[in-house]
């Protein structure tokens, strides 16, 4: 069964490489980047009006202008909060003392006094790096987004929890939400509820419920039944035991649930900027546009400690619960007298914040961001300046040798010979349910007229994984045999995993110029934390025996790795491999920015240029539908390896 | 343990609450501080992301403060439809420098946005060579030699072609009409960002390897490469009387950079409606702010820098 399916993989390949040679430049679909299709023409007039009808339209004067204004001023209650002067004010209604002052209480009070100081210190680095001001504000937009989030994510995973109905209406849902890539969403939202505040929260909402939806539901459907049967026998209404058994049981998993909320709104903080969110996005995205390197950095090293305070502080709340030995007497007296005693403190902080203007206003003259920048700046100036040369030498060599060869077989070939071979891959990998599947998604990318710029996005998203997945895989395989160096690499991949990915665009623009492989190295490096984290899980997980009683056997490393490490990982490296396609895509797509080209380009100018609105819009769903088509297929190969 | 997280949290929100309450009680600096003074109001301005528009849109903000005691706010966002509908929405007044051409329409039409006049500075777009290209093929700056040269500009990226590197996104680009119109061997690469642009042409004249790309007038680059203006690539005029026919268009026209403003700007009649109504400078206002921008002063200061160096012209703004 297995020989034959690779011989049909093998076959299909070699069948459509025939064919897309024979019929090279054939009914390709190309237009160009300025031509609208009839339906795109169409799709761009209706954007068009709708923007004229906001002001006229009863939709838009009951439901989505009350939402925006509502969410627009909460937000902006927080905001002035902590973060923007309030009304009639020149500074915040809590100064930065203020505000160090109480988050230190709050996370020294649910959790130790080490991650207090640890969140004290990361503030403190946030403003000593001239973003005390957009990382208020970037806090205030998690803050909300995340609050908001909570209030529809939670009630919604209860119920997804308790009725199964339920979940499988919301589940497809919750998938789509998370291959979408963040750039497409935005263009829909910002044309509904403008750019601002409620665009942005909104988008993040989108980002960050699933992730409480789907927590909350599995906290609640993975509970210890006996207590509930107990409850239930003892005639509890379904609520009474909702409310004092199943909830308070599946509290902490709960809060496990918020703490990933606040890391999925978080990494938004910088896409936001795109659909106007104040905060740390700003300064990231003009430093891309002005390629100020150092800049970049700064406002990127803000907005990482900012998500490691933000996960530290949750996932402290939620863990401090592990510990079975109860604290003793004297234990509890210090930790009562220590909490009162920095409560006070936080009070006085925010009385000073409020009266001192220099615990108000972060003193400009404490900084370190000159020298941040500067270090930044030369560090790329030196490799730019001697590194290019193996740079530019490596992309072209990528370029030449898989690049252009992958990107002339599906963009040049004709268009029913891709689709058909997409279809087969799906049918031997996947089965006739998702080859059907893949079989209407492709066609409707056919229908929208963007089949080619489909296939410039198709080709670098397959290079990127391939690469991403060769790298991944190696350093997947080395951290899950060694626990030495998955510590080393550990804290590189956190951090790799919260650093915006504009952030390197900058540098990755320098070393590779404005080409589609800017976009694929950009793409590569957002990868691989996850698939290394994925296939390094998946190696630990193989049972030991097995490990054993191959090295008893007296194999090698290099046949334990690969005749019995890796078989037995395959599943996990196929849904690694479906992460990193989606993650490759949605980082591709950004590339529009630095000259990738591609559906995300149009996507982007689809922004700006009113004539080309409708094609971005559609571009935006091509680019969902491409994901589509990946996670399906992936998905259904990991099903059926298991 | 159950019990004293709830009761954690209790404290902490006590605190907090507390804290608030304490503030709200409290006498804050601002009372003495005192807020924004004078007959003017608050008002936000769109920042773009070139370099020019910085310096014209400092400039302003800095004139407005000091001289009027306005409240400005400055957010940065992307030009075109996106500013527009902030401006329909009220988050955004004024647009210091559009080169769209009109692409405002359907908001001026609907009176949600409002023309402000010409701010002074034309806009030239255009294609232009590596500076370098010039003394070696002096030739190469007539377009229908171009061809001739296209095996030059080739990169890994443009096909077989040569690659042409347009300009970002938003901007005014017509580059595939060029190439089509003029029948030139040559594939247009979307750079995306002016900043790939500069990297692009400051590299070029470096390592001296071929180049074309977009460029226009006023833009910082100029200061770098005082040679770039020499190596501008001359298409045949095109006929722009007739929109129709402008779609086998052969090159970019020059353009006065018009202001927009938003209707409650327009309506308020504040002094700052004036001040941005009567804002006029030249290329050579802007490329010096722009220019000190770019050597490493901040905006504020570039900007207050020129103001305090032209206070007539200012005067004029302010109807002094």
């Amino acid at each position: 069964m297995k020989v034959r399916k690779s011989y049909l993989l093998l076959a299909s390949v070699t069948v459509w490489i025939l064919l897309g040679r024979l019929l090279h430049g054939k009914n390709t679909l190309q237009i160009d980047t300025y031509e609208n299709t009839s339906f795109t023409s169409f799709v761009g007039q209706k954007a068009l009006d709708l923007r004229g009808n906001r002001t006229e339209s009863p939709a838009f004067i009951y439901f989505f202008n009350p939402i925006r204004g509502a969410i627009d001023g909460f937000v902006q209650v927080i905001r002035n909060l902590i973060a923007v002067p309030a009304p009639n004010s020149v500074i915040p209604v809590i100064g930065w003392l203020g505000v160090v002052g109480l988050i230190a209480f709050a996370v020294y009070a649910t959790s130790q006094w080490r991650t207090a100081l640890l969140s004290v210190s990361l503030l403190l680095a946030c403003g000593a790096l001239g973003m005390w001001q957009f990382t208020m504000d970037s806090i205030a937009m998690t803050l909300a987004a995340v609050l908001l989030s909570l209030a529809v994510g939670i009630p919604l995973g209860i119920w997804a929890g308790l009725s199964d109905r339920v979940l499988k209406i919301v589940t497809p849902f919750l998938d789509l939400a998370q291959i979408l890539p963040t750039l497409v969403y935005m263009a829909p939202i910002a044309l509904v509820f403008m750019i601002g505040a409620a665009s942005a929260t909104i988008a993040t909402m989108i980002y960050s419920i699933p992730i409480a939806i789907r927590i909350t539901s599995h906290a609640i459907r993975n509970l210890n039944q006996s207590p509930i049967e107990a409850a239930e026998s003892m005639g509890s209404t379904q609520k009474q035991t909702l409310t004092k058994v199943q909830i308070p049981m599946a509290k902490q998993m709960i809060v496990l649930g918020i703490n990933q909320t606040v890391m999925a709104a978080v990494s938004f903080v910088v896409v936001a900027a795109l659909i106007g969110a104040p905060g740390l996005g700003k300064p990231v995205i003009e430093a891309l546009i002005i390629r100020n390197v150092g800049q970049g950095f700064v406002a990127g090293f803000a907005v990482v400690f900012l998500a490691i305070l933000l996960d530290r502080s949750t996932s402290a709340a939620a863990k401090r619960q592990d510990s079975f030995i109860p604290p003793t007497e004297k234990q509890i007296k210090i930790k009562r007298i220590t909490l009162i005693v920095s409560a006070v403190l936080a009070v006085i902080s925010v009385f000073l914040s409020r009266t001192m203007l220099w615990a108000a206003v972060w003193p400009k003259e404490v900084t370190i961001a000159p020298q941040v920048a500067k270090v930044t700046n030369n560090a790329t100036g030196w490799i730019l300046e001697n590194l290019t040369i193996f740079t530019v030498g490596f992309k072209d060599l990528i370029s030449y040798s898989i690049l252009n060869p992958l990107e002339s077989q599906l963009s040049a070939s004709p268009w029913y010979v891709t689709v058909a071979m997409i279809v087969a891959l799906a049918l031997i990998i996947g089965g006739v349910r998702t080859a059907i599947l893949a079989f209407v998604l492709a066609m409707a990318i056919v229908v929208s007229g963007l089949w080619y710029e489909a296939m410039l996005t198709l080709t670098q998203t397959i290079v990127g994984c391939l690469l991403t997945m060769i790298v991944g895989i190696a350093l997947g395989i080395w951290t899950g045999r060694n626990d030495r160096a998955e510590r080393v690499l550990r804290p590189f991949l956190d951090a790799g995993q919260t650093l915006p990915a504009f952030v390197y665009l900058v540098p990755m623009l320098g070393l590779f110029g404005p080409t589609r492989f800017t976009a694929i190295a950009t793409g590569i490096v957002y990868a691989i934390p996850v698939v290394v984290k994925i296939v390094c899980e998946g190696i630990r997980a193989v049972p030991h025996s097995l490990v054993e009683a191959a090295t008893a056997a007296g194999s090698t490393t290099r046949q334990i790795i690969t005749k019995v490490q890796l078989p037995a990982a395959k599943k996990t490296i196929l849904l690694a491999t479906n992460q990193g396609l989606i993650y490759v895509l949605a980082v591709v797509v950004i590339g529009g920015f630095v000259g990738a080209g591609g559906l995300g380009y149009l996507v982007i100018v689809g922004n700006s240029k009113p004539e080309l609105q409708g094609k971005g819009l559609i571009a935006g769903a091509a680019i969902l539908l491409l994901g589509v088509i990946f996670d399906r297929i992936m998905q259904a190969g990991a099903r059926r390896s298991s | 343990m159950k019990s004293l997280f709830g009761r954690r949290s209790a404290i902490v929100t006590v605190v907090i609450a507390a804290a608030l309450i304490l503030s709200g009680c409290s006498k804050s600096v601002n009372d003495s501080a005192g807020g924004a003074s004078g007959d003017c109001g608050s008002w936000a301005i769109a920042m773009h992301a070139w370099g020019g528009y910085t310096a014209s849109a400092q400039v302003v903000a800095e004139v407005a403060k000091q001289e009027l005691g306005c409240t400005i706010t400055q957010t940065t966002l992307d030009e075109g439809p996106t500013t527009y509908d902030a401006m329909e929405a009220g988050t955004i007044d004024v647009v210091i420098e559009d080169w769209g051409g009109g692409r405002w329409k359907d908001w001026t039409d609907r009176g949600a946005v409002v023309e402000a006049g010409e701010n002074g500075n034309i806009g030239i777009i255009g294609m232009y060579v590596a500076p370098w290209m010039v003394e070696k093929y002096p030739d190469i700056t007539d377009s229908k030699n171009l061809n001739k040269y296209a095996a030059l500009f080739k990169t890994a990226d443009s096909g077989g072609k040569g690659a042409w590197f347009e300009g970002p996104a938003g901007y005014t680009t017509i580059g595939e009409k060029m190439v089509a119109a003029n029948k030139l061997n040559f594939k247009v690469i979307f750079s995306g960002s002016e900043a790939a642009l500069v990297d692009g042409f400051l590299n070029a004249e470096k390592n001296k390897t071929p180049f074309i790309g977009y460029a226009w007038q006023p833009w910082t680059l100029h200061s770098k490469l005082p040679t770039l203006e020499a190596a501008r690539v001359n298409f045949p005029a095109n006929d722009w009387s007739d929109p129709a026919k402008a779609s086998g268009l052969t090159d970019y026209p020059s353009t006065p950079l018009i202001k927009l403003i938003s209707k409650k700007l327009n309506d308020a009649n504040d002094p700052f409606t004036s001040l941005v109504k009567n804002f006029k400078w030249t290329n050579a206002d802007q490329n010096g702010v722009a220019a000190d921008l770019e050597g490493g002063m901040t905006a504020e200061e570039a900007a207050k820098k020129w103001i305090a160096a032209n206070t007539a012209t200012v005067n004029s703004w302010l109807g002094k």
